[in-house]
């Protein structure tokens, strides 16, 4: 899928190499579902060379998920964006999700470009700032649970309405807290896609919290949203002579 | 008519909140018809005892009066810096049956609000992926070559 994947483990005595079968679990993911990969079962899905019904129970699972939240978002997630089966929105946190169920740890991180499974804790979380570079907007204390961050970044406009075909507008940023990575992501993009109405949307969603950064500046937090200013947490950095 | 007496509610409430500045408030709007109520008594423990709240470097907070309709009950937090006004928090929010809660579902969501902030900040792990994450790869690539050669 194209994204580094890094496990931070904090337990004492930790034999790296349990973590094998996550990355293994990873890399069967990506053989399944890579829309880069001619003979993968989403390719064969997307060519119609194999019916939606005779798909594995997997790729089963991520379709039904995938369509309930497009009508959960109305249409603002979607599998189907850009008009040809991806559901890499929903595979990537879904993936990292199972890899890290398949490490034998209390205190894990699992990073999967930026979108994060955490166990244990806390974990002090640092929000990537929207517009300064290796700068950061908020910084949250986590347990149990995941974060995922849709935004632009210096990339300039990527992410695109489904709903008009059309980059969005308005949002800067969106971080969306919750107990699963990959309903988490999908919830961030949907925001992400809805402009300015996303943070009220996101007012509504049940057990997941959310932080919008608008065009502009302004930072809409939904109740729960647990994130402080990153300036109560400044660190000063001895420098070397 | 009813959901919008639930919204004047709200709206009065952050009226309110906007004139509050160092102390608490005394006035109300005055197109409002609304006022403050005594507070129902299955409702006191709750306010007397707000959840605990850490607020950042130089941020006050600010409880306001529970402000109830026949409906419903509500009382928020305000956070400020310095005088403006950075964020609302909803402390208490509650009434009776269905029909309450179905009007309390429209008068939310109260969002906070505060502007961007930069900083720096020790982290475990920072979330948002960019273009850096290729440079990262790159970087990560150059460390191994660099550790291979030096054997």
């Amino acid at each position: 899928m194209g994204m580094p994947v890094t496990a931070t483990v904090r337990d004492p005595g930790f034999d790296p190499r349990a973590l094998d079968a996550a990355f293994a679990e990873l890399r069967a993911v990506d053989a399944r579902f890579s829309t880069y990969r001619a003979d993968s079962e989403v390719s064969r899905l997307a060519r119609g060379e194999l019916a939606p019904g005779r798909a594995s129970p997997l790729v089963q699972e991520v379709l039904a998920r995938c369509e309930a939240l497009r009508k959960q978002t109305g249409g603002a997630f979607d599998a189907y964006a850009g008009g040809a089966l991806d559901p890499s929105g929903y595979v990537k946190g879904w993936a990292l999700q199972r890899a890290a169920e398949l490490i034998d740890a209390r205190e894990l991180c699992l990073d999967g470009g930026g979108d994060l499974v955490l166990r244990g804790g806390p974990w002090r979380v640092g929000i990537r700032h929207p517009l300064e570079h290796g700068r950061l907007c908020s910084v949250l204390e986590l347990g149990d649970g995941a974060v995922a961050t849709s935004a632009t970044y210096e990339r300039g406009e990527h992410i695109l309405d489904p709903r008009t075909g059309r980059p969005a507008r308005g949002v800067l940023s969106v971080t969306v807290t919750g107990p699963e990575l990959a309903t988490a992501d999908a919830y961030a993009t949907a925001a992400f896609a809805m402009g300015a109405a996303g943070p009220a949307w996101t007012a509504g969603l049940d057990g997941y919290e959310a932080m919008t950064v608008l065009e502009g500046g302004r930072v809409l937090c939904t109740r729960g949203f647990t994130g402080r200013s990153p300036r109560a947490h400044v660190v000063v950095r001895a420098k070397a002579a | 008519m009813r959901a919008l007496t639930a919204l004047i509610v709200t709206v009065a409430v952050v009226v309110l909140l906007a004139r509050f500045e160092t102390e608490p408030p005394r006035t109300f709007n005055p197109n409002s018809a609304l006022g403050p109520v005594k507070t129902p008594r299955a409702l006191a423990k709750q306010i007397a005892t707000p959840p605990p709240r850490r607020s950042g470097e130089g941020t006050r907070s600010f409880l306001g009066p529970a402000m109830t309709t026949p409906f419903s009950a509500i009382q928020v937090r305000a956070f400020f810096t310095g005088r403006k006004l950075t964020g609302i928090e909803t402390v208490l929010l509650s009434g009776d049956g269905p029909h309450t809660e179905a009007l309390n579902a429209r008068a939310e969501p109260i969002l906070r609000e505060s502007a961007l902030e930069a900083g720096d900040a020790d982290v475990d792990v920072v979330s948002g992926a960019t273009s850096t994450s290729e440079i990262w790869l790159d970087s990560l690539q150059g460390a191994i070559d660099k550790a291979r050669r030096r054997g």
